[in-house]
């Protein structure tokens, strides 16, 4: 026994523990080395607190992409598959009397792999056995609200461990995450700071070969660690050399062997994305090639000076030169988290000093594909430009090109969309400004009305008219010809039209069939209202059972038509309709439906600095402010927006705006981009403002529209991209006297869909105990919602019921009537009643003289 | 795969609500358009959903012929 | 530009009026412009406002006539500009506000579409026809209410049916396609009974050709030509009529005549101080609508001077550096003297535009006065 212990022991100790340290012909030493190191690693860390690993560094993370998960799962299906094999194998083996020659083909389950593929892509549930690894939410429809909503979705990170709420350190910002991650694009609420997007120029590694670069190192100088001793390996002046977390060996001139490792890989000689990384506190030279590394490029600077020169970028902006030249030829390298920490890195080409080893490429990289849309985000208070990267994923605007062609479940569109009169180079490298997202409202910032408090603005009705803000909501509908076990399957007839009179000389339905085509289909391009039937199917009535081949008759069908659920009054038009066959061969027919909506009181709009506002009133052109050249604003936002919220990228768009409309050009305003020219100055917009007669602070004089008379002070007047997001109105409104009730509490249901009542909930619940008005918590929790009478016994505390003939309550465990009360009770109470005598418990009501 | 030719309608019994005596559903062609291609493609029931010319399986309601009327606002 | 001499009018109207002290004349008159806000914006109404003074400050129908003129300063087919001088701000509002919302228009209201298989949406397509201006007199034409039947006195129709033929091109199609029927719609209705009458019905009920009609005998109504309304790809085809009728702008923007219409003050530019040598240098660089202008003086000092204060723009540059020039430089605008300016759409020129709105003011104050009595 105890051997068996032993070699168990073993077995663990030799693949379990420190797996990644191979074993070979039962020589622990490498092993042993290992457990060593670690062992000395942490003493240095008890002994000086610095010395500890920062547990969110973000050089310590790797990123699983696709691929690496669905060869895990590839690897796993296929293992089960041959296990199945070998089990059927076994037990058609095991069997006395074999009839025929064992076919192993035979006993393959088809479509194994591909059926559990499928299902783990569609339900996002990962099972691998061989790391008992059981993730949820792996896969996600990809969100198709607009196109920025799009780019942002796939650029996104999420984390493996759950929300856990205490711990702040994974949700803090981290220095590391400079140029890879995007400092403010995170979503707020629950998962804010753990879930992140990706930088603009970030690229995830994958595995190289481990080989080569083993054999090289072994070349260059590092000492095997198998001829070493311990104290040969920890001498003062020698570095290990770690290799994708393995020990090598040592090296003794680890600056020298660096600089040699990252010339090689300069000139090519090893994979672009290997890294080197001296640490000279730990004594250590880390050498990475393995994926899910997070690295971006630099350009290298030979002792300040950079690399790349005038007629490098003159090829480039001709086109004789490529990114991948510039690689190639040593002028750029990619640098992963940890060799970041080995460069001195100097922001503009300007400030390299001597000791300089790599210029960023553009500072505006270091944020992601949503925040790249906020012009001048680095004169906004940082909050404003996160509530920006979530909003600009909700505006609505153009998905792709394609959109027309495509079905899908929802699809919100701009009918005039604009680009944005102030680029960033981010909007323009991504392809923004062909599927813009908004439109450059002309917006006085004042106090109007009065309907503009809290963030609400005021909108100009002629623009409305004139199709600002004009969005199309198209949704799909979608039938199906099912096909039946029994060879049946629906069918589609043609409709009965006006002057058609069936058996019985009657006609109904067919005012409601009137949009169907000849086919049963409705057309597009007809109005479609609600109760209007969009297709006219019929489903047979036996379904089930043997195989008819008998024709069937009309009386064998039931018409199952669908019939087009919306609101009154408003009027859709079909848009597309599709046929086309679904996996099982059937028929599917898809309907898009579009709706054509303006603006109205009550729709959410919001400019690309996170200053949000609903529409809080709509007034007539003549009653608006007006300008001494007769420009009338679309919009009148609030002051009052500015002073917490210090969104002065607001005001320089605003500016730039204006000076760009005047002179003719499109303005930039890239984050960090002053000083590189991508983003304009204020002096040398106000100078074109002056140039072209408006005041350098961008306050014109206006006339008030209702008196005439001049405004009594300069309003701020000018271009801002406004986007119109997808909250709406028409989508939300809701109310309800009575309505459906849910049948096992007989409460009133939940939700818009189905009619459903709005909770006072516990905290509203407090509130009024707070205020003492206890007859208004009886009505609204009880008579409100579920009152209901119940017959109470008062002898035995029991629920018993009410005879209609004898017309007096009974109570059926004393068999009589003389102690019955009635009272009031919610059902939900009576259902807690019923259900606790269910489980043999048995709660009494003990009844009071009230 | 199986079978591409799809949906087979039990034959003639009529349409809509036990009406129309003696209209032969074999009658009604509806033109549609396919997805790759733009060209017309008439099919009737029975027919597979398929393009004539290039082959593609996508096909597109026309317009309806009927009038509508828009407000212009 | 500065007030009248109220002594003669004061005895004509036998109440004894004096003037006024400069500096509250100024104030009367006058917006003063400062750095950080205007000064002064609101009109003096109140007759008895300077009654300490001695002066009426009430406003008579004699003095009304004598201020009161309107010069044209530049006019063409499509704008003109003009001055209006004497009234007070909410006068030349009212003529603004009616220019606007409430001259009425011909602009298509219903459009019926036969075809339409381009990328633009058929609302959308709609809204675009009805946003084109109509080149009609719309004085010529009746308002449509819901009970009428279009006919040929308040329905104009039009009819655009186009498709695009060439391959690898794109058909722009452009306003000018839009034909003038001037017998009235064209599709037929799809009719309620068989037994109707000969005649198919229409969806208008002309009972004459709008062309044998006098005013467009020889001249057919057309649209603004250049407008774009769709572009189709190959294959693509829009066939639709247009119904047009009456309406004014308060109801719908397409149904303003003005492009747009606004007036400004008159501007007035004041040097407070004698501005020479360097500083007149420095001051006639700084304004970018050049209203300053040096003058030599005999004895070769160089002198600013106010050239063009009508060219001002208010953008302030002058007064902006700091105390010492604002004190130099004062930037007013005269209350009573309104550089209109009209741009019309083409329904009717310019000056036939004022003319209405007046005409409407007009019939806004009979209603007023008859209401009132």
């Amino acid at each position: 026994m105890s051997a068996g212990k032993e070699g168990r022991a073993l077995s663990i100790l030799r693949d379990v523990f420190l797996a990644n340290v191979r074993v070979i012909k039962n020589n622990f030493r490498p092993k042993c080395i290992y457990v060593a190191v670690m062992l000395r690693r942490m003493m240095e860390a008890i002994l000086n607190k610095d010395a500890m690993d920062d547990k969110d560094y973000v050089g310590n993370k790797r990123l699983e992409l696709s691929g690496q998960l669905i060869s895990l799962l590839f690897e796993d299906l296929f293992k089960t598959m041959i296990s199945e094999v070998q089990k059927q194998a076994d037990n058609v083996l095991s069997k006395r009397s074999r009839s025929s020659q064992l076919d192993l083909s035979m006993l393959l389950v088809k479509d194994s792999i591909t059926l559990g593929l499928e299902r783990a892509l569609s339900t996002g549930n990962w099972d691998v056995k061989r790391f008992r690894m059981h993730r949820k939410g792996m896969t996600q429809v990809l969100q198709r609200l607009s196109f920025i909503a799009t780019l942002g979705h796939v650029t996104r990170i999420l984390p493996q461990f759950e929300k856990s709420r205490k711990v702040s350190g994974p949700r803090a910002l981290q220095p590391s995450q400079w140029g890879m991650l995007c400092p403010c694009d995170t979503p707020e609420g629950e998962a804010c700071g753990l879930v992140k997007n990706l930088a603009l120029m970030t690229h995830v590694t994958t595995d190289q070969e481990e080989g080569p670069l083993i054999s090289l190192c072994y070349c260059l100088g590092v000492e095997d660690l198998e001829l070493l001793s311990g104290e040969e390996l920890h001498t003062p002046n020698s570095f290990l050399i770690i290799f994708n977390g393995l020990i090598l060996g040592k090296h003794r001139r680890p600056q020298r062997f660096a600089s040699t490792m990252r010339k090689l890989r300069r000139i090519g000689r090893i994979g672009e994305f290997v890294s080197v990384f001296v640490n000279e506190k730990q004594r250590c030279v880390y050498i990475a090639s393995d994926g899910g590394r997070v690295c971006r490029p630099l350009v290298i600077a030979d002792k300040g000076i950079s690399r790349i020169k005038e007629h490098h970028m003159k090829g480039l902006l001709d086109g004789a030169r490529t990114f991948d030249d510039f690689l190639r030829e040593g002028l750029v390298e990619y640098l992963d988290v940890n060799e970041e920490n080995n460069a001195l890195i100097a922001l503009y080409e300007q400030d390299a000093t001597p000791e300089t080893t790599h210029i960023e490429i553009e500072p505006f990289t270091i944020l992601g594909v949503c925040a790249g849309l906020i012009p001048f985000p680095h004169h906004n208070q940082s909050p404003r430009n996160t509530y920006q990267c979530a909003m600009g994923k909700q505006a609505m605007g153009n998905i792709a090109y394609n959109q027309l062609l495509r079905m899908d479940t929802l699809l919100y569109l701009l009918v005039y969309p604009q680009r944005p009169l102030l680029t960033t180079r981010t909007i323009e490298l991504v392809g923004y400004d062909k599927l813009g997202a908004g439109q450059n409202a002309t917006v006085a910032v004042m106090s109007y009305s009065g309907y503009d408090i809290e963030d609400a603005i005021v909108m100009n009705k002629s623009s409305l008219d004139r199709g600002f803000g004009r969005c199309i909501v198209m949704k799909k509908h979608s039938a199906v010809n099912q096909k039946y076990e029994n060879g049946t399957s629906d069918r589609i007839l043609r409709p009965p039209r006006k002057d058609d009179r069936n058996k019985k000389g009657e006609n109904p339905d067919w005012e409601r069939m009137q949009i169907l085509d000849n086919d049963g289909i409705a057309a597009p391009g007809e109005i479609i209202r609600p109760n209007d039937v969009y297709i006219n199917k019929e489903s047979p009535i036996m379904t089930k059972g043997s195989l008819k081949m008998v024709a069937l008759k009309d009386s064998d069908y039931k018409p199952s038509r669908q019939t087009y659920k919306g609101a009154e009054g408003e009027s859709c038009v079909v848009d597309r309709v599709t046929l086309c066959s679904d996996k099982n061969n059937n028929l599917s027919i898809k309907f898009m439906i579009r709706h054509t909506r303006r603006p109205e009181v009550g729709d959410k709009f919001s400019s690309r600095h996170g200053q949000k506002g609903v529409c809080g009133t709509i007034v007539q052109q003549e009653d608006f402010p007006f300008s001494e050249r007769g420009i009338c604003p679309d919009l009148i936002m609030n002051p009052h927006g500015f002073p917490s919220r210090m969104t002065v990228g607001k005001m320089i768009e605003l500016l730039g705006g204006k000076a760009g409309v005047s002179c003719g050009r499109f303005h930039y305003g890239s984050a960090f981009g002053e000083p590189s020219g991508h983003a304009d100055r204020v002096e040398a917009i106000s100078e074109t403002l002056v140039k072209h007669g408006f005041s350098y602070n961008g306050k014109d004089f206006l006339y008030s529209g209702i008196t005439g008379c001049p405004l009594q002070a300069y309003i701020f007047m000018g271009p801002i991209y406004y986007q119109k997001l997808k909250h709406m109105v028409l989508d939300k409104m809701h109310a309800r006297g009575s309505g459906p009730r849910v049948m096992l509490t007989r409460q009133p249901t939940e939700g818009r869909a189905r009619n459903g009542g709005l909770r006072v909930g516990e905290m509203e619940r407090d509130c009024l105990i707070a205020y003492g008005a206890s007859m208004l918590i009886y009505e609204r929790l009880m008579l409100s919602s579920d009152p209901f009478e119940v017959q109470v016994c008062r002898a035995c505390g029991l629920l018993g019921y009410y005879n209609y003939k004898l017309k007096t309550g009974i109570c059926s465990s004393c068999k009589n009537g003389d102690n019955i009360s009635t009272m009031k009770l919610p059902y939900a109470c009576k259902l807690l009643i019923q259900e606790l005598q269910s489980m043999n418990i048995v709660p009494r009501l003990r009844l009071a003289d009230s | 795969m199986a079978n591409r030719e799809s949906y087979t309608y039990p034959s003639n019994s009529g349409f809509g609500n036990d009406a129309m005596q003696g209209v032969s559903s074999a009658g009604v062609t509806v033109s549609y358009i396919c997805g790759e291609c733009a060209s017309k493609v008439a099919l009737s029931k029975n027919d597979p959903i398929r393009c004539s010319s290039c082959g593609h399986r996508v096909l597109y309601k026309e317009r309806t012929k009927r009038m509508v009327q828009f407000e212009a606002r | 530009m500065s007030d009248s001499e109220p002594e003669a009018m004061a005895e004509a109207d036998g109440v004894p009026s004096t003037k006024l002290p400069p500096h509250l004349e100024l104030r009367r008159t006058r917006v003063l412009c400062k750095v950080d806000a205007p000064d002064n914006t609101d009109t003096i109404q109140y007759s008895g406002a300077y009654a300490s003074l001695g002066h009426e400050n009430s406003l008579r129908f004699a003095d009304f006539c004598k201020d009161f003129r309107v010069d044209i300063t530049r006019i063409s087919d499509d704008d003109m500009e003009l001055d209006m001088v004497g009234v007070d701000p909410s006068i030349a509002n009212a003529f603004r506000r009616i220019l606007l919302a409430e001259l009425p228009t011909m602009a298509i209201e219903k459009v019926l579409i036969a075809n339409n298989t381009s990328v633009v949406q058929d609302e959308v397509l709609a809204h675009r026809l009805g946003l084109i201006p109509i080149k009609v007199d719309p004085r010529l034409f009746d308002y449509l209410s819901e009970n009428d039947t279009p006919n040929e006195k308040n329905t104009i129709v039009f009819k655009l049916h186009v498709r695009c033929e060439e391959r690898g091109q794109r058909l722009t199609v452009k306003s000018n396609e839009l034909m003038w029927l001037p017998k009235g719609s064209e599709f037929l209705k799809t009719s309620e009974s068989l037994t109707s009458t000969s005649k198919p019905e229409t969806y208008t009920s002309f009972t004459c050709s709008q062309d044998s009609m006098p005013e467009f005998a020889g001249n057919p109504i057309r649209v603004y030509p250049d407008i774009i309304i769709s572009k189709l790809g190959f294959g693509q085809e829009i066939e639709l009529e247009a119904h047009a009728v009456k309406g004014v702008g308060k109801t719908h923007a397409k149904w303003s005549p003005v492009a747009t219409c606004w007036y400004r003050m008159l501007p007035e530019v004041e040097l407070m101080e004698e501005i020479e040598g360097e500083k007149a240098d420095v001051l006639k660089q700084k304004c970018p609508a050049k209203v300053f202008e040096i003058e030599d003086l005999a004895d070769g000092r160089k002198r600013a001077t106010v050239a063009r204060p009508r060219a001002c723009t208010l953008c302030r540059e002058c007064i902006r550096d700091g105390e010492d020039w604002e004190k130099r430089i004062s930037l007013r605008r005269v209350k009573n003297h309104f550089i209109f300016t009209i741009e019309s759409t083409g329904a009717l020129p310019p000056e036939v535009l004022f003319t209405e709105a007046v005409k409407i003011l007009e019939d806004k104050c009979e209603r007023v006065i008859s209401d009132l009595s």
